[in-house]
């Protein structure tokens, strides 16, 4: 235990810090934006987050006041209430074609952001209730069921993105919980299978990696010789079944993971929101100074593109900054789910750390092209409610299993 | 204290950890690359992306007359434009439009094809709109989404001149134009460009020096103001042109020839200035900047008499008796007549088996020289020209500016034609025509093709003694002397005397020409030019002089009948118009009563 003192101020709220600063820049970035649209004030993303932040820390402090053994007691009937809420935009008339939304009366909200950590709780209880050990393959089973249901629903609405999130957890709470490294891979192989099989060189390499993989951790030859032949099969099989597709059908699978095929022009934003950060530079053009972001050339500026609107104004030392002030807040999770009492309580930190880690990735990742555009937001910077409120309440979450830690 | 304690491993607990530094580290590393290494690129991008280009228009230069009255200048006027990307219907709109403007929405159409530019950017559809128009459309906004009214400056004509055949009109370049200006680089899409007349052949000074103005542009390119880090260069409005004409005497002119075709040139002959410069019929120099109706159109372009013709440069006609001077000056030069040596004029002249007739039929009788000229005689000249090689007698016409250009500061003009060997051989064959064709261009007759401007000219020459300028419009443009025909002073002398008496004598052809006011002597030949298409065409050349004012003019009217019966009185009464002072007061009171 020697080893996390070094650093190490245990007192949770020390994350409210970084928040704080998040905050202050999305709301210079918010206020920017919201002088050039031209919209009555209380209309702007900027007045309406400045609600939800409201909403949010009431939220927050309710989630942080809860005791915790009410997560562990009510998380299968949480569970069920998040799965009905997720189906219900399903049945709602959506004008935009889009099932994500379930409105009261103007009011939005979107369930699938509270559903993914709602799922890791529930997950969290079954994980933690078995003294099970996670040596079997098949005992994998449940857990990825109980993300994947939901995830899938999510899929479905349809937003990739969002489900992409909610399923990024798994591998690091089963990681987590001890699950052996190999099974681990058992699991993600089968999709590297899919994926390189579209390109030779690449699986050929994968190949090779599988086959050494196997060859240091199976003991039972037959079983390695399953799982070799399975993965090369599934590859072989990928390019067949994919070409048996219609076209039109092709390019709406090619679609849905990459939206640069859409002709409405996801190309286009990534060159902007690129040109939009480049042209930011070390300092940024000043505040309120962002041509690309005033002049409208970058796309949903509020939200998704929020990151480009600060590294075009503030420049690279401030986006350094919101940088150094997550990998802050994940640490600190990560931390506290070192040292909580509770294993449920440190799976569910893990998961909150997993998902602020992979919806920063994504969102970051995309606004400079590094992979393809996927509608998601950065954490206490863009401009969403239910997000905001829902981040809260994860961070609610977190102060208050923080604060129960072992010595 | 729930069923199980964590036993988190202290192993994956720092694998982790890495990892989320990794994905920061490469999140960094990434943002680095573009804002550090490669900024200079994307701060380059930026700003092509959001800067837009834009022109400034100055207006135009103005156009004054001798006297600085206003012949041309700018207004502003009304114009309706639709912005494509607001209009669901276009047909729907422009009906309503139509209703309400009681204008075709054919002219919507044509407008809107012609300068649409942009799905963004507003298309004009119709302009000239008064400000009740306006106001019409303004109170019916609500039905018709994406319609817009702006004000433009426009070409103006202040005056009640018409004058369009020397202003001539801009136009606003378009792709298909621009193929025919002169310096299509200097141009843009819509701007204005002199496309005919003074209006083209002084456009690099009237034309205004564009301005430039950097315009930030969103995504959709729709400006959103102006683009602060580059400063905006002002427009320079085009220099004014103060020309020779005079709008009193253009305007009496066009009124005295209104219902008859025909043309009038008068000017200064010392220095080439020209005062008035009349087509008839005309048409309003607005025709193509206004908003001209198709029907209208069609009426101008196919009207028989040919109104958009400018009869002055680009009219061929027979020069008839005007040229008698030409043969009269190569006699007395080349020392080939007796000045006293008489021809009997029977009214009919046989060369070979052919018979030539006088105008008079009845006869002449004994003409000598100088009658010749006063009674304009064609047997003489039937006579005279049988001692003059038809190469001689073309070159001297030459000499005279026949055949070529006058050099006028217009975009165009016809250069006529001097029928030499080569032509005649041409037109009728090496054994087609004998040397009886001589005796038809004696008489300005035959295969001798004119423009009124050079005649113009010709009859300078003959009041400045060989010593007068081009002709032209500008009051300021040095232009150069015009060749002369190597005649001696004499000849000048003599021919000047002869054309006054055309005038003054009892038997003078152009007496009817003399409006008989003190101190003003008038000289000047008639002329009449029989061609195919019915009453031969009159014309009266000359020039007046009283005290130090000097005008010399061409008239002609078109299938009139004798020159010395229809152009002279012409002459008289715009001459009276400019030597009677009383007329003239009479006139500026009846301006100012008006104005």
């Amino acid at each position: 235990m020697k080893l996390l003192t070094w650093s190490h101020n245990r007192n949770p709220f020390i994350i409210l810090i970084p928040i704080s600063i998040l905050l202050i820049i999305s709301f210079l970035a918010l206020y920017s934006i919201s002088v050039h649209q031209n919209i009555a004030f209380y209309k702007s993303a900027f007045f309406r987050q400045l609600v939800f932040l409201v909403i949010g820390i009431i939220a927050m402090i309710a989630m942080y006041s809860l005791p915790l053994r009410l997560y562990h007691k009510y998380s299968i009937l949480i569970y069920a209430v998040a799965v009905v809420s997720i189906l219900i935009p399903y049945f709602m008339n959506n004008p935009t074609g889009a099932n994500r939304w379930i409105y009261f009366g103007t009011v939005g909200v979107q369930p699938s952001e509270y559903a993914k950590w709602i799922s890791i709780i529930l997950l969290a209880r079954y994980l933690s209730d078995r003294k099970k050990r996670m040596d079997k393959l098949s005992s994998f089973f449940i857990p990825i069921a109980i993300i994947a249901f939901p995830a899938l629903i999510v899929f479905g609405q349809p937003d990739l993105g969002t489900a992409t999130i909610m399923m990024a957890p798994i591998i690091a709470i089963l990681y987590w919980v001890n699950a052996r490294q190999y099974h681990l891979f058992l699991i993600i192989a089968p999709i590297i299978s899919i994926i390189t099989a579209f390109h030779t060189i690449s699986f050929t390499i994968w190949a090779i990696v599988l086959t050494i993989v196997i060859i240091l951790s199976e003991k039972k030859l037959w079983n390695g010789v399953v799982v070799f032949f399975g993965n090369i099969f599934l590859g072989l099989l990928a390019p067949v079944l994919w070409n048996v597709l219609q076209p039109y059908q092709q390019k709406r699978i090619l679609t849905l993971f990459n939206p640069e095929l859409d002709p409405l022009g996801a190309a286009y934003q990534i060159i902007q929101s690129q040109t939009a950060i480049g042209s930011g530079g070390l300092f940024g053009k000043g505040w309120m100074q962002g041509t690309q972001t005033h002049l409208k050339f970058l796309p949903v500026q509020e939200s998704d593109f929020i990151l480009s609107v600060i590294g075009e104004e503030f420049g690279f030392f401030t986006v350094l900054l919101v940088f150094i002030m997550y990998a802050f807040i994940i640490y600190k999770m990560l931390q506290f789910a070192y040292i909580t009492r509770e294993k449920f309580t440190s799976i569910i930190l893990v998961g909150v750390a997993t998902i602020f880690l992979a919806q920063i990735f994504v969102n970051s990742a995309m606004t400079v092209g590094l992979i393809p555009v996927k509608g998601l937001p950065l954490p206490f910077l863009s401009a969403g409610g239910s997000f905001l409120v829902s981040s809260f309440m994860m961070i609610g979450m977190v102060l208050n299993f923080a604060s129960h830690w072992s010595d | 204290m729930l069923k199980t304690i964590n036993d988190a491993d202290l192993r994956r607990y720092f694998s982790l950890i890495i990892l989320a530094f990794l994905v920061f580290g490469l999140l960094g590393v990434k943002f680095f690359q573009l804002q550090v290494a490669q900024h200079k690129k994307y701060k380059e991008k930026a700003n092509i992306n959001s800067i837009r280009i834009e022109r400034l228009s100055a207006p135009r230069g103005s156009i004054f007359d001798r006297n600085g009255k206003t012949i041309v200048d700018n207004a502003p006027t009304y114009v309706l434009n639709v912005i494509p990307n607001q209009i669901d219907n276009l047909n729907s709109t422009f009906t309503i439009i139509s209703n309400l403007l009681n204008i075709d929405t054919s002219v919507f159409n044509t407008n809107y094809r012609k300068n649409y530019r942009g799905y963004f950017s507003p298309v004009r559809i119709v302009k000239d709109l008064s400000l009740e128009q306006i106001l019409l459309v303004e109170e019916h906004r609500l039905d018709i989404p994406g319609i817009e009214y702006d004000q433009i400056q426009e070409r103006n004509y202040p005056g009640d001149i018409n004058g369009a055949h020397f202003l001539g009109y801009v136009k606003e370049v378009d792709s298909r134009s621009i193929q025919n200006v002169d310096n299509p680089e200097q141009y843009r899409h819509g701007d204005l460009v002199g496309w005919q007349g003074l209006e083209r052949v002084y456009e690099d000074k009237l034309k205004d020096k564009k301005g430039i103005e950097y315009k930030a542009v969103d995504a959709y390119g729709r400006t959103m103001g102006a683009f602060i880090q580059r400063d905006k260069i002002h427009p320079e409005p085009g220099e004014e042109l103060r020309i020779a004409i005079d709008v009193d005497l253009q305007q009496y002119i066009e009124n005295l020839l209104s219902g008859r075709r025909g043309c009038v040139i008068v000017g200064d002959p010392n220095t080439g200035e020209i005062i008035s410069y009349v087509n008839s019929p005309t048409y309003p120099p607005d025709l193509f900047t206004g908003t001209t109706q198709p029907d209208t159109w069609n009426k101008i372009l196919n009207d028989p008499d040919k109104p958009l013709l400018d009869r002055n440069a680009k009219g061929l006609y027979p020069p008839a008796s005007t040229f008698k001077m030409i043969i009269l000056a190569y006699l007395l030069e080349n020392k080939l007549i007796n000045p006293n040596r008489q021809i009997y004029c029977s009214g009919e002249y046989r060369y070979g088996n052919r018979t030539f007739g006088c105008w008079e039929e009845t006869g002449h009788g004994g003409v000598n020289f100088d009658r010749s000229l006063i009674e304009s005689c064609d047997v003489y000249f039937y006579q005279v020209i049988q001692d003059i090689p038809l190469k001689e007698w073309s070159k001297i016409c030459s000499q005279f500016g026949f055949g070529s250009k006058t050099g006028i500061d217009l975009p165009s003009e016809s250069r006529g034609v001097v029928p030499d060997k080569e032509y005649l051989d041409k037109l009728y064959g090496k054994r087609g025509w004998t040397s009886g064709v001589k005796l038809n261009l004696s008489i300005g007759q035959g295969e001798t093709l004119v423009t009124p401007l050079q005649l113009f000219t010709y009859i300078n020459l003959f009041y400045t003694h060989g010593k007068t300028y081009q002709p032209h419009f500008s009051l300021k443009t040095e232009t150069n002397e015009v060749a002369l025909p190597n005649i001696s002073e004499s000849t000048w002398r003599r021919l000047n005397r002869l054309l006054y008496r055309v005038v003054s004598d009892r038997k003078g052809t152009g007496k009817l020409a003399d409006p008989k006011i003190d101190g003003l002597k008038v000289a000047g030949k008639t002329g009449t030019a029989e061609n195919p298409h019915g009453e031969p065409h009159a014309w009266f050349i000359g020039f007046a002089e009283k005290d130090d004012q000097v005008r010399s003019f061409v008239v002609l009217l078109e299938n009139a009948g004798h020159g010395g019966e229809e152009a002279a009185p012409i002459t008289r009464q715009f001459l009276r118009f400019i030597y009677d002072s009383k007329l003239k007061e009479q006139a500026d009171e009846v301006a100012d009563l008006e104005s």
